[in-house]
């Protein structure tokens, strides 16, 4: 017989006392260098481009220089050095639990958030790593639930995001074939009062 | 078409042709803005040619022609547990639908098919193979014969249950009766709207509302108007300003009578004959004076039940009720590229307590706690730092959109300005925007007023709205991710706003106490992770 006991709200399993696991540490080096690489290119397109617009124009050029790139080049380096040290605070606060019944992952600095998507909601999951990703060994784990836009944890070494994703792909596999799924769905999910004597 | 000859590649009735030529039709007149071009082109090169002009008739010709070819490669095969539909004339697609996939079969009838007796299918399958699982113009005993099969083939086995319901929409469903014949034969009837309340639905209309506020202000600055039209209406308006205030009202008065007549006629297009009743485990609903359509949702597919007002539909006391099912299958897509809505069931307009009724239909024995009626009691209040939040996201919305503006006039004159002008108008902006500041504040203050949430053991009910009022209710076992986050002003207060995510979209409740939001998420967790029950 199906029994389903009520659960006070205080004996529920919370997050507050969870062990939160760390990104890879090399995960901050991956980010840096990234912005390294994007502040690069940013810099030598728009360098590229006003050369384009001046066409090689020494005097319109020189009149730039004056006026235009001691402010650019502040700017840019602010965004360089924000992009550099930025990891270095927001990694160390990204993390991620897995439970027997779901998985959850935490981000962000100023504006915190935590995620918890159960395994028998989940429709599928996806490991994927981008060039810099696999120069630092490092795999990102998305995992996607019905109707949104999949949860994507980033910088896990390339075997904890594979493992993870076995594990969860192995939850969702159980969660599916577990007895009492189509016993007891048709009839309480009808309407109250059934037409048929 | 013998509906028994299963097995065998057939094509549809040749009344088709008219649909696909719509398909064509309406695939064009979706990109508008490549069309006007093209049409400004071709409206150019008339002008210098007017040989031209024959493209028109050639492009008519081109459009009519590819209705019949893809009339001609629309072939489609029904087997004992599948559907294969083949289709396109460069680009060939093949389906093969198994019927354990299809969530529901939804039925279009324009007034053609109406008259001939024929239904447009559409197989809901809810993934990115919505365009192609349709059928065009089929008879209904073919209709009825996809239903019969695709019933045998749910996985929970409704086949059972659904038939007792007498699901099949036999008899009214062969022949074409008039909408407003009597769907006994259907189930039972739940609801049904009467032409007056077609018309409340109608005056309700959010466009209808608009263009009375600004045609009562353009009455107010006919000045302006009238230099600004001159070069286009000069007649028209200089009529127009030049006639009497008798003339002049009686003007206002037949627009006015003009736009109620569109929306009024536009209500009845859409809602004529509207009717929802259960059938089994499944709701559906038909409506419409010339096309009529239906929807079918079955009961456990409901993912969140949104019940809304506008200003006007709260002054007649009236809502409407939103029935939302799955936007994705599992193994269909999935990505959120393929996200497909799939077909909502509708109920345009309702009275409070026929809402809550339907509630405990679509929800069954849970949620027995919840409440759809925004004046309910129950609702509890978010934190007042709601208000000073809003006010400042609004107020630095206000001033980042303004900005760009303030630049341009400061830059707009060839000289650049005087120091004093440039310090004056920048004073003026900043005041302007201080002023605003009040106004947002009570903007703010009227929308935390109406935020709010009610929960029971089952599910959680959120309230929010400006004008009007919106309720979205939803069970704790449909969840799908549940999320809690905090900005540095939650932080600080030790609020949070809970996140949960459904397999149609997402409900929030912003600025709860974080222990409140945590229960609410753990709870959730507990609700979706014990239940053994499908969510879809």
């Amino acid at each position: 017989m199906f029994s389903n006991p009520e659960v006070p709200h205080e004996s529920l399993p919370g997050t507050d006392d969870l062990d939160w696991h760390p990104l890879h540490q090399r995960f901050v080096r991956r980010l840096q260098l990234g912005a390294v690489v994007r502040v690069l290119v940013i810099g030598a397109v728009s360098f590229a481009a006003h050369l384009l617009a001046t066409g090689g124009d020494s005097a319109a050029l020189g009149l730039l220089v004056d006026r235009l790139l001691p402010a650019a080049v502040a700017g840019l380096g602010f965004f360089a050095t924000l992009t550099i040290v930025w990891p270095v605070i927001a990694v160390p606060r990204r993390g991620y639990v897995v439970r027997e019944n779901d998985i959850l992952y935490r981000t962000g600095v100023l504006w915190r958030s935590v995620v918890a998507v159960p395994f028998n909601r989940v429709q599928h999951t996806k490991v994927d790593s981008g060039l810099l990703d696999r120069r630092f060994g490092l795999a990102n784990l998305s995992v996607f639930p019905a109707g949104a836009e999949g949860h994507k944890i980033r910088g896990l070494g390339a075997d904890t995001a594979e493992r993870l994703r076995v594990y969860v792909s192995e939850r969702i596999e159980a969660e599916a074939t577990e007895p009492g799924d189509e016993l007891d769905s048709p009839s309480p999910d009808a309407a109250p009062t059934p037409v048929h004597p | 078409m013998n509906p028994s000859a299963s097995g065998a590649w057939q094509r549809t009735s040749p009344f088709a042709i008219a649909f696909f030529i719509g398909r064509t039709v309406r695939s064009l007149t979706r990109n508008i803005v490549q069309l006007i071009a093209t049409f400004g082109a071709l409206a150019v090169l008339i002008e210098r040619n007017p040989q031209v002009a024959l493209a028109i008739p050639a492009g008519v010709l081109a459009i009519v022609a590819a209705g019949v070819l893809r009339y001609w490669f629309f072939r489609f095969r029904v087997d004992e547990d599948r559907i294969h539909i083949r289709q396109g004339i460069a680009r060939r697609t093949a389906l093969d639908l198994p019927f354990d996939r299809v969530q529901g079969i939804n039925v279009e009838r324009s007034l053609l098919d109406r008259i001939l007796g024929l239904v447009t299918v559409g197989l809901d399958t809810a993934g990115s193979a919505a365009v192609e699982g349709q059928l065009p113009s089929v008879t209904s005993e073919l209709a009825d014969d996809l239903r019969t099969r695709i019933r045998a083939h749910q996985p929970t086995g409704e086949a059972a249950e659904g038939g007792v319901g007498d699901g099949r929409v036999a008899p009214s469903e062969r022949v074409a009766r008039p909408p407003s014949a009597p769907a006994e034969s259907l189930g039972q009837v739940v609801h049904q709207l009467s032409p007056g309340d077609i018309v409340r639905i109608g005056l309700a209309n959010r466009n209808l509302v608009v263009a009375a506020a600004v045609l009562g202000l353009f009455g107010q600055s006919m000045d302006f108007a009238e230099d600004r039209l001159r070069p286009t209406f000069e007649s028209a308006s200089e009529a127009f300003v030049g006639a009497s205030g008798l003339v002049q009202a009686l003007a206002v008065v037949s627009l006015v009578l003009a736009g109620l007549a569109i929306v009024l006629s536009g209500a009845f297009l859409r809602y004529h004959g509207f009717t929802l009743w259960r059938e089994g485990a499944a709701y559906r609903t038909r409506a419409g004076l010339l096309t009529q359509r239906e929807v079918v949702v079955e009961t456990r597919r409901v993912q969140q039940l949104s019940l809304s007002h506008n200003l006007v539909m709260r002054l007649l006391r009236r809502h409407r009720l939103r029935a939302l099912p799955a936007a994705t299958l599992p193994g269909q897509g999935g990505d959120a590229q393929g996200v497909h809505v799939a077909e909502v069931l509708e109920v345009p307009l309702l009275r409070g307590p026929e809402a809550e009724d339907l509630r405990t239909r679509l929800f069954g024995r849970e949620g027995r706690g919840l409440s759809l009626l925004p004046q309910t009691a129950g609702f509890r209040r978010v934190s007042p730092h709601y208000v000073r939040a809003l006010t400042l996201r609004i107020s630095s919305t206000m001033a980042l959109v303004s900005l760009p503006f303030l630049v341009a006039v400061l830059m707009a004159p060839a000289e650049p300005l005087p120091g004093g002008v440039v310090g004056g108008v920048v004073l003026g902006a900043l005041l302007v925007w201080l002023a605003s500041i009040p106004v947002a504040a009570l903007i703010a203050w009227v929308r935390w007023r109406r935020q709010g949430y009610l929960h029971d053991d089952d599910g959680l009910a959120s309230r929010s709205g400006f004008l009007g009022r919106r309720v979205d209710a939803f069970l704790f076992r449909k969840a799908q991710d549940v999320a809690v986050s905090q900005s540095p002003l939650q932080a600080r207060k030790g609020l949070a706003t809970l996140r949960v995510q459904l397999a149609c979209g997402k409900v929030v409740v912003p600025y709860l106490e974080l222990g409140v939001a945590s229960r609410l998420r753990d709870y959730a967790l507990y609700r979706v992770e014990s239940s053994q029950r499908r969510w879809h």
